[in-house]
């Protein structure tokens, strides 16, 4: 069709680019966002999240916390997994994953060794990276809630994945980014092109920055709309999230609701199902990615240079993995892993205690290749409190008033008839199902 | 490359601009180098595929040209339509053949270890296969041939229509390349408009029902008859919105390039009859199977059983084109018994003398479109369910309706139990009014006020546009349901 033809004389005056319609609805498009920034439009505080996964649900219990932690865990569900399954065995009842966020067994231990009254805060979440750890330091390990120490439990994947796409793609990264700025990690936050314009589009659109707020609150609006119009009927009842999770598996995938995930009691003999999970990790191992492995580095650096600056006295642990995982690795990638994490700690100033190459752990002591189960848990915690215990120099960074008199004075806790546990099979596939790594 | 991702947002714009910047003798050869760009970002391999098709085409076509004798011009005819459906066989239907095999055998009890043959469907095979063999036969009815590779690579691999269409004819194509057009200011406003008018039906309308026919029909045995009824209403919007929206950024980015691409749809929902409703819906296919297949066969010139056999195979193979698989050669059949059947309506109400009088009573019109949809929607439900059990299954569940209704109550639909997410029970709300949207559109479309908004309302549609799209966006959308084609 010769548009060229027929087109001259239906153009009428239009000779610049300011003269068309889509010109002024794009000035108009960025006027409307400079507006709707001024106004603050739509935007909602950083802690109303709108969907509680893992990450939603610590942060909202750390924020709402009333009494000050002592002791921050970070890690990965490395971490996390043994924190709660041996909370299950020692307290002999079912933990929430999602609503447990501290350590009763460390807590007690530590004040059966050193005479510690300690309060413990759990933010090891399923998949977190350094880049997370970072976050959460600079973020929020801050102000009337900030931790005297941090024991930051690292394992080959979090330095080596090669299922990462960015820093930015992790479900941590999407709720700790609301509570900072994150302009100056930016290269290194999303260091390829798109995710970067995507970023970048973000300062120049109010609507495309606050785009999750906005559509968060026209959601809310519309539900109330919806409700009111459309009301339950009289004799129904609300589904559930089970029945919509089984109507909906891919709506939401890092949604979970309270009692979704519990680790339960368990005896030693319950603890014989060992999963392989190596076909999943030689994806995460498949190559050494250089770039995730020196960007993952940086945050693990910078997340101990906020600790320091901040007073915060750090503890990394070199988790144990199982021999099987271990082979996974070159000798390159586990090398690079491990010499680069003990070196870098001990150049920030924190303490280390180095359990990667325990000869302490054996298989028996797994759930899977990677995750400690309760029993292989208990031996850990004992361990790191050991070492924690013989450590003058971070123990000296607690407060006068936490210590208390008689370290031999027997506590509450020590009588508790300690019952061996380990993570449901349930909690570890719905985890796994959602692609976090067990 | 998705037309709804940030990597389109970058890629057409810059090849906007170079586009205008180069000479007119340049611009071909870049929209051709775009377009494998933009082809071979999805499996760079497959570019070898169009691009092997593309010359193949080019050098064998002129054969049927250059044959003097008819039956000469049908051998290469043949050879060429021949060697495009291998190609398509090949990529498309290759598992299908051997299930279809493997079936067959297992009623000998032969039980036969079927290859697996690692085969990947290249995107938009269909459509630019069906290009080719459109050239191809128009060429043998005596129609020019192109002369200039470039032209016919660009053809056949034009970006915006690479994927899912519209099925373009190189009649109307191949001389818009040939005019060096200057660039005009108003290519960016329609073009736009066109863009963001299809992204809006895909995200916000299309990728939000989809939701609620995932559910629905993936666990029919949660949902009851009522609900099945509007969950299959649901995904008729679904499919036109998405596919609509595909073809409206389609048309918008070709327009940036000063080129028209031809329609594809117009109102389909408000179709009085099956015939009417394969003018109004995917025209661009529905044309090119009556030119091409229809016709060839016979068309309507011959008796009425062999005219209903030419409709019957060319619906048939018009189903199995949508996929390789058993539901979309019974969506095809469904489609083709549609057909015979409404001729054989309107041939018994033409022979009782009623039919003049029915066309003209407005009441009879409504009717008509309702059961027209009813039926397209009950065709709706052979597309989508993936397996013929689930089908059958849903299908019946569909038949329970009218008892249902008679014992009528709120509490009788489980959408209204699912409050989150909310489109659940907005179904109730959403549904009738796109329907009543099809109708004021309709009722709009020979309105001057419509058709050529004042500048002021078409600025702030596009800025609510620009809005709606900037915030709703979500961060990975679903593929378009037609790229799988």
């Amino acid at each position: 069709m010769p548009i060229a033809d027929d087109a001259e004389k239906e153009m009428g005056a239009m000779t610049g680019f300011f003269k068309t319609r889509f010109a002024w609805a794009l000035l108009t498009f960025l006027v409307v966002g400079v507006a709707a920034a001024w106004l603050n439009f739509g935007a909602v505080s950083p802690d109303n999240f709108p969907v509680l996964s893992w990450t939603g649900w610590t942060i909202k219990d750390y924020l709402n916390s009333k009494q000050r932690p002592n002791i921050v865990f970070l890690g990965s569900s490395l971490m996390l997994v043994p924190l709660d399954g041996v909370d299950a065995d020692y307290l002999g009842k079912r933990v929430d994953g999602s609503q447990h966020h501290h350590s009763v067994y460390f807590e007690d231990k530590l004040k059966e060794k050193t005479g510690l009254s300690l309060k413990t805060f759990t933010f090891a979440l399923p998949g977190e990276m350094p880049s997370d750890a970072y976050l959460i330091v600079n973020n929020l390990l801050k102000g009337k809630n900030k931790p005297d120490m941090i024991v930051y439990g690292v394992g080959p994947r979090d330095f080596l994945d090669n299922m990462l796409p960015s820093p930015a793609a992790t479900d941590p990264f999407r709720y700790l980014s609301r509570f900072g700025k994150i302009d100056q990690i930016a290269d290194r936050v999303s260091p390829e092109f798109f995710p970067r314009l995507d970023y970048e589009l973000g300062k120049v659109s109010y609507f495309w920055q606050k785009r999750a707020d906005i559509s968060q609150t026209a959601e809310q609006a519309a539900t109330s709309l919806i409700n009111a119009m459309v009301p339950l009927p009289v004799d129904g009842y609300p589904t559930t999230f089970d029945e919509r999770r089984l109507l909906m598996p891919d709506f939401r995938p890092c949604e979970v609701p309270r009692g979704a995930a519990f680790f339960r009691p368990t005896t030693a003999a319950e603890r014989n199902n060992f999963v392989d999970n190596l076909a999943e990790y030689k994806k995460r191992y498949a190559t050494m990615k250089w770039d995730t492995y020196i960007s993952q580095m940086r945050f693990f650096a910078d997340a101990l240079d906020v600790a320091h600056a901040q007073g915060i006295k750090a503890v990394v642990v070199a988790m144990p993995i199982t021999d099987l995982n271990r082979q996974l690795l070159s000798n390159l990638s586990w090398d690079a892993y491990r010499k680069g994490v003990l070196a870098m700690a001990k150049r920030k100033g924190a303490s280390v205690i180095d359990l990667s190459e325990s000869k302490d752990f054996n298989r028996s002591d797994f759930g899977d290749t990677v995750h400690l189960h309760s029993g292989g848990g208990k031996k850990f915690f004992d361990v790191v409190i050991d070492q924690l215990a013989k450590n003058e120099d971070a123990l000296a960074c607690f407060p006068e008033e936490n210590r208390i008199a008689a370290k031999n004075k027997t506590t509450q806790a020590a009588t508790r008839l300690p019952v061996s546990a380990t993570v449901t099979t349930n909690a570890k596939q719905k985890l796994s199902q959602r692609g976090l790594p067990l | 490359m998705l037309f709804n991702s940030l990597q389109y947002l970058v890629f057409l714009p810059t090849v906007f601009v170079l586009f205008w910047l180069v000479p007119h003798r340049l611009r071909v050869p870049l929209l051709l180098v775009a377009s494998y760009i933009f082809y071979m970002s999805w499996r760079p391999i497959y570019g070898l595929l169009i691009l092997g098709l593309t010359v193949g085409n080019f050098v064998l076509v002129p054969m049927i040209a250059k044959a003097q004798e008819v039956k000469h011009k049908k051998l290469w005819l043949g050879l060429v339509v021949a060697a495009n459906l291998i190609t398509l066989a090949i990529f498309k239907y290759a598992y299908f053949g051997i299930d279809c095999v493997k079936g067959g055998l297992s009623l000998f009890h032969v039980d036969w270890n079927a290859p697996h043959l690692h085969i990947i469907l290249p995107l938009g095979i269909s459509f630019f296969v069906f290009e080719f063999i459109h050239y191809a036969v128009e060429v043998y009815r005596g129609k020019p041939l192109v002369k200039k590779f470039m032209d016919f690579a660009l053809f056949a691999s034009f970006f915006p229509t690479q994927i899912a269409g519209p099925i373009k004819r190189y009649q109307d194509f191949i001389p818009q390349l040939d005019i060096p057009a200057k660039f005009k200011w108003e290519y960016i406003d329609e073009g736009m408009q066109l863009i963001l008018m299809g992204l809006c039906k895909k995200v916000l309308l299309a990728d939000n029902l989809a939701l609620v026919v995932q559910a629905g029909f993936t666990h029919p045995e949660k949902f009851t008859s009522l609900d099945m009824w509007l969950i299959t209403y649901a995904f008729a919007f679904q499919i036109f919105f998405d596919f609509a929206g595909y073809t409206d950024i389609a048309r918008g980015s070709a327009l940036l390039f000063g080129y028209k691409v031809p329609i594809n749809f117009n109102l389909p929902y408000l179709a009085a009859n099956a015939a009417d409703f394969w003018h109004r819906w995917h025209i661009s296919l529905s044309t090119w199977l009556r030119d091409y297949l229809f016709i060839p066969l016979g068309g309507s010139r011959c008796s009425r059983w062999n005219m209903y056999r030419n409709l019957f195979i060319t619906m048939a193979l018009g189903g199995l084109w949508h996929g390789a698989a058993n539901h979309f050669l019974l969506w095809g059949v469904y489609q083709g018994v549609l057909l015979i059947l409404h001729r054989e309506y309107v041939r018994l109400m033409e022979a009782a003398g009623l039919h003049a009088k029915l066309v003209k009573s407005k009441l009879y019109h409504v009717f008509s479109v309702i059961v027209t949809f009813h039926f397209v929607c009950v065709g709706w439900v052979l597309f989508r369910a993936e397996t013929e059990q689930m089908c059958w299954q849903i299908i019946s569940k569909l038949a329970e309706a009218p008892l249902a209704l008679m014992n009528f109550s709120p509490s009788q639909l489980t959408i209204l139990q699912i409050r989150d997410p909310i489109i659940f029970p907005a179904i109730i709300l959403i549904v009738p009014g796109l329907m009543i949207a099809h109708v004021v559109v309709n009722w709009l479309n020979n309105k001057k006020f419509y058709l050529s908004p004042p500048w002021p309302v078409q600025v702030a549609v596009m800025v609510a546009m620009l809005c709606v799209l900037t915030i709703f966006s979500p961060d990975t959308s679903p593929r378009f349901i037609y790229f799988q084609f």
